[in-house]
């Protein structure tokens, strides 16, 4: 569905500095610095799938999935989504996909939403059955019933969102481009907001490129994630894999009835030991063996073994970064 | 064609909802467009207790003259004022990234997307000011007089359009020019009277350089039967080379637009 080979973005920046003498100055003679957004990404996704781009702020995600809107000229490149080439901004190519922004509104601010999807039924010229039909679903799976016909100025962050999905949607496209969209949103309703692009894609096969900062949008949402850094893509594969790569142990809890006295650093790195209770990283291949010695010499109330969690693995990614992939 | 009609409909609709949320400005809103229109007959009236001419122009021709243009400057307000500004809005804070989104051609969209409706009042009271001016004057324009008429106050819509376009366009690598409309507005009162009544050197910016004056004169003198084919041809041509101007530089300015980061 989207295909990616060698893109590059550079801007020109206007270089400032400080003071009163600077700024004259660059009123006359100004330095330009040219700044490498993107350098030379290349990837393919599939119809359907649900991938999570990662990375720091200023990494370049923004900018990469405003190429594949067809927002901005790649500098050299070549780009297809759908088979169409984005900067050409055909209506068809528009026709078949969508951008929402978590931080940048399309809603009309003082009238209510609905109002909104009446405009966005015109310009997608949506005949007046499907778009019941689109609406109603959408409606439904939203919980959009009683925001319909509120201003839209009056809505919660939330609210607000979950209509500006359904704006973006109404017009069944076939590929979707999420940048930040549970941002500033409370836990409860990013998960409202998760489940129902998981839900939408399963029912539509929509292939979903989706950015963010919250790990746990990307662990709900994205079996394959790539991770941007510096302009370079450093990773693309699976979560599962990136997981086991970089973290290449799980965490351990033990609950005793009593807790032994043994010597635990010999099965792995200790993390806690309390009343009762012991947290151990242990090595991916040692989990099994562990926790069965553990389960058969002592008395175990309950065993819990975990993935580390995301935030470590990518900020170990960060650090450590990516030798072999 | 039909499908920017039916586009172009729906955005009315929705600007007629969002102003209906607030209902006192209708009010205002009527109570300044008479009080406008009356103040300007008034000025032209107490031109004429002095003289029965300006440059050239009867009592009853600068009648039609001015409802010419209160017309224009309804058919201004309604469609370019509320969206031109906007679009320098549009590119500082990175909006114009969902219109770029839309199938629909981004210029016709940043161009009408935003209609104050009441403003069309002022073209009904333009358009009675020229009924009441054309009686005083005994005169029935025919159907060539209107329809050139017509033709040059779109050429003169169009032209305003086009370099108030190609104005803004220019947003995209000057993101602080604050608000250029002002410049328009000194520019558009001077054609509010004839350009004859003007003289010297400012006459002659007037007609050939900021041709403000013509662009009110001109559908005037059309509709008073003192139309000529060959300025009215001009007219539309310019209207349209300056149109196809600034869709080629709206085009140009797109690959340079660089989005404001999230």
């Amino acid at each position: 569905m989207i295909h990616v080979k060698h893109l590059h973005k550079s801007f020109r920046v206007h270089v400032r500095q400080t003071g009163w003498l600077e700024a004259i100055r660059s009123l006359l003679n100004r330095e330009y610095r040219l700044v490498e957004a993107v350098k030379d990404i290349s990837f393919t996704i599939e119809k359907g799938e649900i991938v999570g781009f990662l990375g720091p702020n200023g990494a370049g995600k923004t900018t990469t999935m405003k190429m594949l809107a067809g927002l901005l000229h790649p500098t050299s490149g070549e780009i297809t989504v759908g088979g169409f080439v984005p900067f050409e901004q055909k209506t068809e190519f528009k026709k078949m996909m969508s951008l929402v922004m978590g931080q940048k509104s399309q809603l009309i601010w003082d009238i209510p939403p609905m109002e909104t999807f009446l405009v966005n039924k015109a310009i997608y010229e949506i005949d007046d059955r499907t778009f019941q039909q689109t609406l109603d679903e959408l409606v439904e799976l939203l919980e959009l019933a009683p925001l319909l016909d509120k201003p839209t100025r009056s809505l919660s962050l939330g609210q607000r969102m979950r209509c500006e999905l359904a704006a973006a949607l109404l017009h069944r496209p076939k590929v979707l481009f999420l940048d930040e969209p549970t941002i500033g949103l409370d836990v409860h309703t990013q998960e409202k907001v998760r489940r129902f692009i998981v839900d939408y894609n399963r029912e539509h096969e929509t292939t979903i490129l989706l950015t963010s900062h919250y790990m746990g949008d990307v662990t709900a949402l994205c079996d394959r994630v790539m991770i941007i850094n510096h302009g370079t893509l450093i990773y693309d594969g699976e979560l599962d894999v990136l997981t086991e790569k970089l973290a290449p142990y799980k965490r351990l809890e033990i609950r005793f009835a009593n807790i032994p006295a043994v010597p635990w650093e010999n099965y792995g790195e200790i993390v806690e030991i309390e009343d009762g209770k012991a947290t151990l990283r242990v090595a991916r291949e040692k989990v099994a063996e562990v926790s069965s010695h553990f389960l058969q010499h002592f008395h175990v109330h309950d065993i819990n073994i975990q993935d580390p969690p995301m935030e470590e693995v990518i900020t170990r990614a960060f650090q450590e970064g990516f030798n072999d992939s | 064609m039909r499908r920017y009609v039916r586009i172009f409909r729906e955005f009315f609709r929705a600007c007629f909802v969002e102003e209906l949320e607030y209902r006192s400005e209708f009010l205002g809103n009527l109570i300044s467009s008479f009080f406008g229109i009356g103040i300007a007959v008034l000025t032209v009236n107490i031109f004429f207790y002095q003289t029965d001419q300006l440059g050239g122009w009867t009592y009853a021709d600068v009648l039609v003259l001015l409802g010419v243009f209160n017309t224009l400057r309804g058919m201004i307000d309604f469609a370019l004022r509320p969206n031109m500004p906007r679009l320098l809005e549009h590119v500082r804070r990175g909006t114009l990234d969902y219109i770029l989104t839309k199938p629909v051609d981004s210029m016709f969209y940043v161009s009408f997307r935003h209609l104050v409706f009441w403003r069309l009042i002022d073209v009904l009271l333009g358009i009675g000011v020229i009924g009441y001016g054309l009686i005083k004057k005994h005169y029935i324009p025919s159907l060539v007089d209107v329809i050139v008429f017509i033709v040059t106050i779109a050429a003169s819509f169009v032209l305003i359009y086009s370099l108030w376009m190609l104005l803004m366009t220019t947003s995209f690598w000057v993101i602080r020019i604050d608000d250029l409309s002002f410049i328009f507005d000194s520019f558009f009162e001077t054609a509010r009277f004839p350009v004859g009544m003007y003289r010297g050197w400012v006459r002659i910016v007037l007609t050939y350089v900021l041709p403000a004056a013509v662009i009110t004169n001109m559908p005037a003198l059309s509709l008073l039967g003192k139309w000529n084919m060959a300025t009215a041809l001009i007219a539309a041509l310019l209207a349209l080379v300056f149109l196809w101007l600034a869709r080629r530089f709206w085009r140009f300015a797109l690959r340079f637009y660089t989005s404001a980061s999230s």
